[in-house]
């Protein structure tokens, strides 16, 4: 069942991935984003990453791709159709990197299965566990306290970013 | 942070069986101490679900998130199209969220690839609010968005 739900997620997650690079309309291409997005939000689960799973839809498909799309209506004047670049060296160099980054996976995976574990151990629910490590001092309390200062900064940020210029003159 | 730490040392000298001994005492500490986490967190009563799986599965997550690198990589050199650009980052920040969590998930890391990769959603989040607010400046300078025509920092 697991690995069905894979297969399904898996290729929600490369199709949506391959109709926001190639496809020719920007809109249809962000909602390809949303479809990868979900795609990989599905694998979370399939991992046992039930909150992250959660996370991940509600601020990426909610969030991120709502203001893709508002960016997309607000910016895009005649028509919505963009070109695709015709450099024909961009070809090797993504399959050069692609073969880079899935030998150096290769790496690590034969260390994780080399220790020959079979994981069973309790995973869902998470969001206890998660909120404890978030609060706990030596854990993740710091990084918690700085992403807090850090929206903080991201929301006066993109007010002045975006209301510069408009103010009375 | 000691998750990243242990698995680069250990993939600069993969393949040896010396490492593989390590590796294995490392991920059984770190299991035990995410299981003991786990058994504080979770309240009584909660109904835990248990999920099987092996090593080999790892690889197709791992295939599945070096194609979606790709693709973003794709992404971000052909399109001129400054939305696309943030879009292949956004494939590319999922792609190594996806290693995060396979990792730790198949390794035995218990919860830290989760929590790295809950930080990387929410500063990929914020990267997108900043980065759209920037966008509508750009067009509200240049009355475009083309990458290659944005070649002033000022006017």
């Amino acid at each position: 069942m697991l690995d069905f739900m894979f297969f399904v997620f898996a290729g929600l997650a490369v199709v949506g991935g391959l109709l926001v690079a190639f496809h020719r309309n920007i809109v249809h291409s962000a909602f390809a984003l949303v479809a990868a997005l979900f795609g990989v939000a599905g694998l979370y689960w399939t991992l046992g990453a039930d909150f992250l799973g959660a996370t991940q839809v509600l601020l990426y498909v909610g969030g991120v791709t709502v203001l893709l799309l508002f960016a997309v209506m607000l910016t895009t004047r005649d028509s919505t159709r963009v070109s695709i670049g015709r450099n024909i060296l961009v070809a090797p160099i993504v399959g050069l990197l692609f073969l880079y980054v899935w030998q150096a996976c290769q790496g690590v995976v034969q260390i994780v299965s080399g220790t020959g574990t079979v994981v069973t151990e309790d995973v869902a629910p998470t969001t206890g566990t998660i909120g404890t490590m978030f609060l706990q001092r030596d854990q993740y309390l710091l990084p918690f306290e700085a992403i807090s200062v850090l929206l903080l900064i991201v929301l006066v940020g993109a007010v002045t970013l975006a209301r510069r210029g408009q103010e009375a003159p | 942070m000691t998750l990243l730490l242990t698995l680069m040392a250990q993939a600069s000298e993969a393949g040896g069986h010396a490492a593989a001994a390590g590796m294995q005492a490392v991920a059984g500490a770190a299991a035990a101490g995410a299981h003991g986490a786990a058994a504080d967190g979770a309240s009584a009563g909660a109904q835990a679900v248990v999920i099987t799986g092996h090593a080999g599965q790892l690889t197709s997550y791992i295939a599945v998130s070096c194609v979606l690198f790709a693709l973003g990589i794709a992404t971000i050199l052909t399109r001129r199209n400054v939305l696309y650009v943030l879009m292949g980052v956004e494939l590319i920040l999922n792609a190594a969220n996806l290693n995060f969590v396979a990792f730790a998930r198949f390794g035995g890391y218990g919860m830290d690839g989760q929590m790295v990769a809950l930080f990387v959603v929410i500063l990929a989040a914020a990267e997108a609010a900043i980065a759209l607010a920037i966008v509508l400046r750009i067009f509200h300078d240049f009355g475009s968005i083309d990458i290659t025509r944005t070649d002033s920092l000022r006017d």
